[in-house]
């Protein structure tokens, strides 16, 4: 077997790997559509904190989604919290799904592989090799970006609870600093027995009880 | 009647009349209670002893008179047989301290028996002395205080009790006299002398009043605190205070005057007065400190002596698993706070428990009586119906000469699962939402394993990585193959290209000049790196070239059949890599 159908084999195996992965775990995680509704039906049941985790995990799913970023700013404008618009750069890198960019990732990998290979073997058609190069790295820039923005709201979480006491040590009778209403989404920055050090979108810097507040992504 | 008769009715009457005595003596109890000293003046006590004879009878109460405290200093009981019939005699001595003066009545000890009266006469040299504390050291002195040899000033200490635990805190009252216009300033405040007592902080600002003493005036500052027992043992307790005190140098005679003067501008007029600092010192008064006793001695005892009272209550019944609750002791009553502690709770099941942090609220100046709260952070970690045990807490109560032990009863709570544990599932897609909510999209097609985004998971990473590796293997491979010589003949002919070039514009320029040996010389060197291995380079012209070359060189005349164009064409060819017939 030659070397090129060696690389093919390759290719195509690890793609039916990781098509059988996906298969496999259908039916058991997370939709945006559901996540989605669970938070419409959080938001009817006045628990503004469970419904604006749900909406941003939703959109963590499917960005861009029209209804999601509408339910989102009605339940935070009543709470006053900022409700942020993402710029140019934030939706070009979220032009799709996570899940899609992924799989766009690796399709750019193979056209840039593919293009030095050619490269290597033919020395005609030189500028045509030169686009497919480019369209390549267009395609993994494209993904290196959605994960450069998502980077961050991978490390947020959602107040849950009416009110979070946010302390100045990780221990129940630390002194006060002050509270977070429900909804509030604040960036995680360490945890420690039972407590989480959270950064407020002004800057301020507290501990939290971990009971208070869910996380965008379930704590590994 | 015979007369022997009638001895045995003596007999039998003496007979029944001792056994009746005898009966009286054993069934009624006799009591009989007396007073010592009758009379006697503010600051002094007097003794009160009551004697119980006979069984059956509960020790008496003490009485209860406002103004006079009773305290029990000995019990003793003996045993003694009169006539074949067991007589128990008990008695109890108690001393009573009058706190005012006047005339007391102790009413009887029994409904049966009579009153006693106590006659305390008050100290005469304070004249609005009412409301004197009840034991009054500087009894040396006529007026009950003790003053400086030259009369200005004085300190009296009131503590309210002679015999102290090691550790209890005791307040005390500490009064400066200072006659007005001799004393010119306070210059510290008063402090204890000797070490086997601690004062408290003092309170901050002295009780100020104006007193008539002996006809004088002073001016009195009083201050509280609280006094600790280091060690067991009899010790004398004095104060002391620094003052400067102006002495009068002009005689005797001319003093008396100024004292009747009294303004201290008119004192200074009439006499020569220089200052001075001094020390005064309170009259001792001997405390006697004992131990707490080992017996009885509860394991969670801390050292609090006093009189204490708890109350345990809890920050919410109801709570979501997680969310933390604050657990509160409330200790009130009176004594040394400062060794008041609980651990609170310490383990118990389906909780965690946090160390307790304490605060005080002293309800008055010297931090005797007040309120210490104890806050103890607990979480459920479970949710369902729970009940937290009471609290408990250890102390002395000298009152009582024993140990207490106060309870709180146990706290119920409901605990109702964590919000944030509330796993995400997915509903039915729905109707139209109202209250502006967009409605609910249809039902989910496409599910994820996770939220983390796919390019992150370990899983995922393996097929860029792998792709990775293949793609940069094959290319590493095809650039190595490439430099290959048997492999990779294009690439040579790209390298020698510019050579030849070069090297064909070094003959063409070598023609012009008609420079024969430097022609044959260049086109010689050119081919011989061309040519180095080349195993065709045998069979062609290129030997002849060579020779031409030699000839050139070893003869110095240079070869009259070259031609120019036709070997510049042959190196250049050769050069390229082209066969030459």
């Amino acid at each position: 077997m030659s070397s090129r159908a060696q690389l093919a084999a390759s290719i195509i195996g690890l793609a039916l790997f990781a098509c059988q992965g996906r298969a496999h775990s259908a039916q058991s995680g997370y939709s945006a559509a559901g996540l989605y509704n669970l938070a419409n039906a959080y938001a009817r049941a006045g628990k503004p904190g469970m419904a604006v985790l749900n909406y941003e995990r939703a959109s963590l799913l499917a960005p861009n989604d029209p209804d999601i970023e509408a339910n989102l700013r009605f339940v935070r404008e009543p709470l006053q919290l900022p409700s942020e618009s993402p710029n140019g750069f934030v939706r070009a890198a979220t032009v799709a799904s996570p899940t899609v960019l992924a799989w766009t990732g690796v399709a750019g990998l193979t056209i840039l592989g593919l293009s030095l290979l050619a490269g290597q073997l033919h020395h005609g058609h030189r500028a045509m090799r030169r686009a497919v190069a480019v369209a390549g790295f267009t395609l993994i820039g494209l993904t290196v970006a959605n994960g450069v923005v998502l980077w961050p709201r991978l490390h947020e979480a959602v107040v849950v609870t009416a009110e979070a006491a946010v302390r100045v040590s990780p221990v129940p009778m630390g002194d006060r600093l002050f509270v977070l209403p429900e909804a509030e989404t604040v960036r995680l920055k360490a945890e420690h027995e039972g407590f989480v050090l959270v950064q407020t979108r002004d800057g301020r810097l507290g501990w939290v009880s971990r009971a208070n507040i869910a996380p965008l992504v379930a704590f590994e | 009647m015979s007369k022997s008769r009638l001895r045995w009715i003596k007999l039998v009457a003496v007979l029944t009349a001792s056994l009746a005595t005898t009966h009286a003596l054993a069934e009624a109890p006799l009591l009989r209670a007396t007073i010592e000293p009758a009379q006697i003046t503010v600051g002094e006590s007097a003794q009160l002893t009551i004697t119980t004879m006979g069984t059956g009878m509960e020790p008496p109460a003490l009485p209860v008179v406002s103004g006079l405290e009773f305290r029990v200093i000995d019990r003793s009981r003996r045993v003694e047989i009169i006539r074949g019939a067991t007589l128990a005699t008990t008695t109890m001595v108690i001393r009573v301290t009058p706190q005012v003066a006047g005339t007391f009545t102790i009413p009887g000890i029994t409904p049966k028996s009579q009153p006693l009266v106590l006659r305390v006469n008050p100290n005469n040299g304070i004249a609005s002395a009412s409301a004197t504390p009840p034991l009054v050291a500087g009894g040396s002195t006529a007026n009950g205080i003790r003053l400086t040899p030259d009369g200005s000033a004085f300190i009296r200490l009131t503590v309210p009790k002679r015999e102290v635990y090691v550790g209890e805190s005791v307040p005390l009252s500490i009064e400066v006299g200072m006659r007005a216009g001799f004393v010119t300033s306070l210059n510290g405040l008063p402090t204890l002398a000797g070490s086997d007592f601690t004062l408290n902080n003092l309170s901050r600002q002295p009780e100020r009043d104006e007193k008539t003493i002996d006809g004088k005036p002073f001016t009195l500052l009083t201050w509280h605190s609280v006094l600790a027992a280091v060690k067991p043992g009899t010790y004398s307790l004095i104060v002391e205070s620094p003052l400067t005190v102006r002495i009068r140098t002009a005689p005797p005679r001319e003093a008396i005057l100024e004292d009747q003067l009294g303004d201290p501008f008119m004192q200074r007029f009439f006499g020569a007065v220089v200052q001075k600092n001094i020390k005064v010192a309170s009259p001792p008064i001997e405390l006697t400190v004992v131990m707490l006793p080992v017996e009885g001695r509860p394991p969670d005892f801390s050292g609090a002596v006093g009189s204490f009272d708890i109350r345990g209550d809890l920050s919410s019944t109801t709570a979501a698993a997680g969310d933390p609750l604050t657990l509160r002791l409330h200790v009130t009553g009176s004594g040394n706070f400062d060794r008041v502690d609980s651990p609170m709770l310490e383990h118990v099941e389906q909780w965690k428990t946090y160390p307790p942090k304490s605060s005080f609220k002293s309800s008055d100046a010297i931090g005797y009586k007040g309120e210490k709260i104890f806050e103890q952070p607990i979480v459920a970690s479970k949710p369902g119906a729970q009940t937290l045990p009471g609290l408990a807490f250890s102390y002395f109560d000298p009152a009582t000469r024993r140990y207490e032990t106060a309870r709180s009863p146990p706290q119920r709570v409901t605990i109702s699962p964590s919000a944030a544990d509330s796993a995400p599932t997915p509903p039915g897609a729905g109707a139209r939402s109202p209250g502006g909510l967009r409605a609910d999209h249809l039902a989910p097609q496409a599910f994820a394993s996770s939220l983390v985004p796919l390019y992150m998971q370990p899983r995922f990473l393996s097929i860029p990585s792998l792709l990775t590796l293949v793609f940069a293997g094959g290319w590493l491979r095809l650039r190595r193959r490439s430099a290959d010589p048997l492999h990779g003949p294009s690439t040579r002919v790209r390298g020698s290209t510019k050579a030849a070039n070069r090297v064909v514009a070094q003959l063409e320029e070598a023609a012009r000049a008609g420079d024969t040996v430097r022609f044959v010389n260049t086109a010689r060197a050119a081919l011989q790196r061309t040519t180095a291995g080349d195993s065709d380079a045998d069979g062609s012209d290129i030997p002849l070239l060579l020779a031409l070359a030699d000839e050139a060189n070893y003869s110095g005349h240079a070869p009259a059949s070259v031609d120019f164009a036709q070997w510049t064409q042959i190196v250049r060819r050769r050069m390229m890599g082209e066969k030459t017939s």
